[in-house]
């Protein structure tokens, strides 16, 4: 049981880099817009199919 | 792009059947049609404007866009107000740098508003169209701010043409403007969403070490690790409570100092409290632990309370500016030629040059010129005004026939569109507020609390003096009223989901609270019980013509005409081209149609032609006569016809016990003729907006809860002071913006609906607060005892506030 003495900080560690990364998320404005992210990336793949022929270079939008 | 062809039934599919139009969802006319083909099959349109869009998205590959979207497009606007020179003022270098950067590359990014995106396909189609412009680098349209940021190569597209491109697909845009406001509800969101984030990763950490401390204190466990658990539980807890709590705190330590109990004192009551005795029972290792019950309730409260505010922030129509209807530049006299200007550089004495059709862009007295003016949406008033030297015009009307020279009066800001948007605003700062429930309940409650936890410490302390402060605290922890706060922001997030599918955006604070409440039911005329548009009441044949050729012959002078009556014959056919027509203002219209003289028109004018003319057959309604020179062909009678559902929606209110009430500022005796159509017994007419306003304040006064449904720009202060307001799907900017609940798509129907819901939100909210109230009435007693462990009190807080939760989505149903 003496492992809990190493576990545990290791857990809180994991679990603050977790907070950090997702308070970076929300402020670099991933999380503004929720629901145009669900449905873009149902949308995507047709785009490329669909306009390949003016957009050779494939950049995505 | 033939792939995109509707094989499967996507959510855009279910929306289009063949009597609507694919693009908008408006009635298809009989007359003309309209057709585009659209992923290879043949789609009808409504208009020349959705047909342009439609063939303009489908020919750039993008017609997959009608099987995803969820919500039809806006009608765009007419062609010729859509015409593309009215953004070229945007190339100007002095109005770019307003809403352009550039940076160290010599790429600019644009911020630009836009209005009409209605589902989260439209910012697919805007960011796919505007990557495909040569010198675009990248776009990007946030639904949830209408906001679309566009970084492109200033040398090779000009910054007008983004502004043509989004404005052919349909769209409406602007630039943004960065307003306090608008950055506040992103700061907003994001604040939220970080303590949501830190609440909820806290609890799962606090939850795993609260099931272990749980089962220890069921089979036991070494002192040695339950210290351990205790205090990383206490290091966890802490920051949840500093950094996601916090709004609680403050906001009962806000209301506190008014002298306010609301429901944040017992929440922040319960959360400190709980923390602080659970540490204190950590350092000295007595006593028991709550910290996993303190991180779970904040975790559920801040989850029901962001899903409460992102459904309000979504449909917030704050940024709506009434100014954007005007146009950008000016036609202005500089000695004796004509220049282009920017509205805003107006100086008062400017003489500016105003073409027929066009938005009148600043008050003003006519120097030069005959016109009509259309002012429906300041007065109510359908038929338009005729002008000439010397009269007063108005800042967003419409110049109807004539060209006008103007002498402006000033800049925006004197105008009497700016006052009106004022005087708005004051009424939206003496609106009423109805006190809401849980705050009256939760003085009640929290006062009975206190006083609860109290008299347990003092007898316990007389029986166990060291059990006193434990059972206190055991008592003041079963009592927190998670699901009591739970109870209404839940309804009213589901109730405004519910709403939103049914074509109604919920945006005011108490909307849904009041409407449920409303005693007195004020309705504008125009555009609100009628349909705000002219069509041909009756015919009266006096010729040898049947009434077949006459609706033709007229058809065929009218297309001429930018008279709101011209719109009654959009659907009769006009077979032939009139030749040598002649408009007179005020007056009629007059032409040759195979080699014979016609004219249209008022009685004196068409007399002119026609000597033989009657009178017309009654007074009542607004007749036009139709004359040949060889005979006298028909008087026809035009009105505005009262919408369809009109009488159903009023019965039904009349029948809910809500007095009605009819405003109008159309002075004019079809208000007196449709009330009593109606059955209205109270109304008045001729009134301006501030009477208006007066009206619905004398009520409220007399402690009616008034709940006003409008559309126009006259209604715009009223709809700001009602206790609820609800603006129609025609409204004008500055009324939706001011309004409660703004109808997207529908009729007067909705208005019966929302009622409904409102009373249903009501009844659902009032059993939350019974459920609440009752867990809390049997579990005290029994914490006062002494005989609940608080694994079991922190059970039954989840349990009765999922049961609330599960209570509200019922309304999310739908009827």
């Amino acid at each position: 049981m003496e492992s809990l003495y190493l576990l545990i900080p290791i857990a809180l560690i994991f679990c603050a880099i977790a907070i950090r990364l997702l308070l970076w998320a929300i402020d670099s404005g991933q999380y503004d817009d929720l629901d145009k992210e669900a449905w873009k990336i149902l949308a995507d793949d047709d785009v490329t199919e669909n306009t390949d022929s003016e957009n050779q270079d494939g950049t995505k939008l | 792009m033939n792939q995109a062809a509707p094989t499967e039934i996507g959510a855009g599919q279910a929306l289009n059947n063949a009597d609507t139009c694919y693009h908008c969802g408006e009635a298809v006319p009989d007359w003309p049609s309209y057709r585009a083909t659209i992923g290879g099959i043949d789609q009808a349109m409504c208009c020349p404007g959705c047909k342009a869009v439609a063939e303009l998205i489908d020919s750039s590959g993008m017609a997959q866009f009608y099987q995803q979207r969820t919500a039809f497009n806006d009608k765009p606007l007419p062609a010729d107000s859509a015409d593309n020179s009215q953004f070229q003022a945007y190339d100007l270098a002095e109005l770019q740098a307003t809403f352009t950067t550039v940076d160290a590359h010599g790429n600019a990014t644009a911020s630009l508003l836009l209005g009409g995106i209605s589902c989260a396909a439209c910012t697919w189609l805007i960011e796919t169209s505007l990557g495909k412009i040569p010198g675009v680098i990248r776009s990007n349209v946030s639904l949830q701010h209408s906001k679309l940021e566009v970084a492109y190569d200033p040398q090779l597209v000009k910054t007008s043409a983004l502004f043509a491109k989004v404005s052919a697909l349909g769209y409406a845009v602007q630039p943004y403007e960065a307003s306090v406001q608008r950055d506040q509800l992103i700061t907003e969101n994001r604040r939220d969403l970080r303590r949501l984030a830190v609440a909820w990763l806290g609890m799962m950490q606090v939850g795993m070490f609260g099931i272990a401390l749980h089962a220890g204190d069921l089979q036991g466990m070494a002192v040695e690790y339950q210290s351990l658990l205790r205090w990383v539980s206490l290091l966890v807890a802490s920051f949840v409570v500093y950094f996601s709590a916090r709004p609680f705190f403050e906001s009962a330590w806000r209301h506190l100092r008014q002298g306010a109990l609301v429901m944040d004192l017992p929440v922040a009551l319960a959360i400190g409290i709980a923390w602080l005795a659970s540490a204190v029972a950590t350092m000295t290792g007595r006593g028991q632990v709550y910290f996993d019950s303190v991180v779970m309730f904040t975790a559920l409260l801040l989850l029901a309370r962001y899903f409460e505010h992102s459904v309000r922030r979504r449909d917030n129509l704050d940024w709506l500016d009434v100014q954007s209807n005007l146009p950008l530049t000016v036609t202005l006299r500089q000695g004796d030629s004509w220049t282009s200007a920017l509205r805003q550089s107006l100086t008062s004495g400017a003489s500016v040059l105003i073409k027929p059709g066009a938005t009148i862009p600043v008050d003003g007295e006519i120097m030069d010129g005959d016109s009509a003016v259309d002012e429906q949406t300041f007065t109510g008033e359908q038929l338009p005004r005729a002008v000439g030297v010397g009269d007063a015009i108005f800042a967003g009307t419409v110049n109807l026939e004539g060209a006008l020279e103007v002498r402006a009066s000033g800049n925006f800001a004197d105008t009497r569109l700016a006052r009106l948007q004022r005087s708005s605003q004051l009424g939206r700062q003496g609106k009423p507020e109805l006190a809401q429930l849980a705050d009256r309940l939760a003085s009640k409650f929290v006062a009975a609390i206190l006083l609860i936890t109290c008299s347990t410490a003092l007898v316990w302390s007389f029986i166990d003096p060291s059990r006193a402060l434990w059972v206190a605290l055991s008592v003041l922890v079963i009592s927190c009223p998670c699901a009591l706060s739970l109870a209404t922001p839940s309804a009213l997030a589901s109730a405004a989901a519910a709403l939103r599918r049914s074509g109604i955006m919920v945006s005011g604070d108490n909307a849904l609270a009041s409407l449920a409440q409303t005693t007195h039911l004020v309705c504008d005329k125009t555009g609100t019980l009628t349909e705000g548009k002219f069509s041909i009441e009756r015919i009266v044949i006096l010729g040898s013509l049947s009434e077949d050729t006459v609706l033709s012959t007229a058809a065929c002078l009218q297309q001429y005409s930018n008279h709101p009556i011209a719109q009654a014959f959009k659907d009769s056919p006009a077979r032939n081209e009139a030749t040598e027509v002649d408009y007179v203002v005020g007056a009629g219209i007059a032409g040759t149609l195979n080699d014979c003289r016609y004219r249209m028109g008022s009685e004196a004018f068409c007399r002119e032609l026609q000597t033989s003319l009657p009178a017309p057959p009654d007074t009542r309604g607004y007749w036009i006569a139709l004359v040949s020179e060889q005979q006298v062909l028909a008087w026809i009678d035009f009105n505005d016809p009262l919408r369809e559902e009109a009488t159903a929606v009023l019965q039904q209110a009349k029948k809910q016990g809500l007095t009605l009430i009819m405003l109008t500022g159309d002075s004019g005796q079809q208000g007196q003729y449709l009330a009593a159509r109606l059955g209205i017994e109270d109304f008045q007419t001729g009134l301006s907006p501030e009477q208006k306003m007066a009206r619905v304040e004398q009520l409220q006064d007399t402690g009616a809860v008034v709940t006003m449904v409008g559309d126009g720009l006259n209604d715009a202060p009223v709809l700001a002071r009602a206790n609820t307001s609800i603006a129609m799907a025609n409204a004008a900017d500055l009324t939706r913006t001011q309004a409660d609940l703004v109808i997207v798509d529908g009729g007067l129907e909705t208005v019966t609906l929302a009622m409904q819901k409102a009373k249903f939100c009501r009844r659902v909210v009032l059993q939350n607060f019974a459920w609440a109230l009752a867990y809390n009435l049997c579990a005290i007693p029994l914490a006062v005892s002494g005989m609940v462990a608080p694994w079991m009190a922190a059970v039954g807080m989840s349990l009765s506030s999922l049961l609330v939760v599960a209570n509200s989505l019922r309304l999310n149903r739908h009827h």
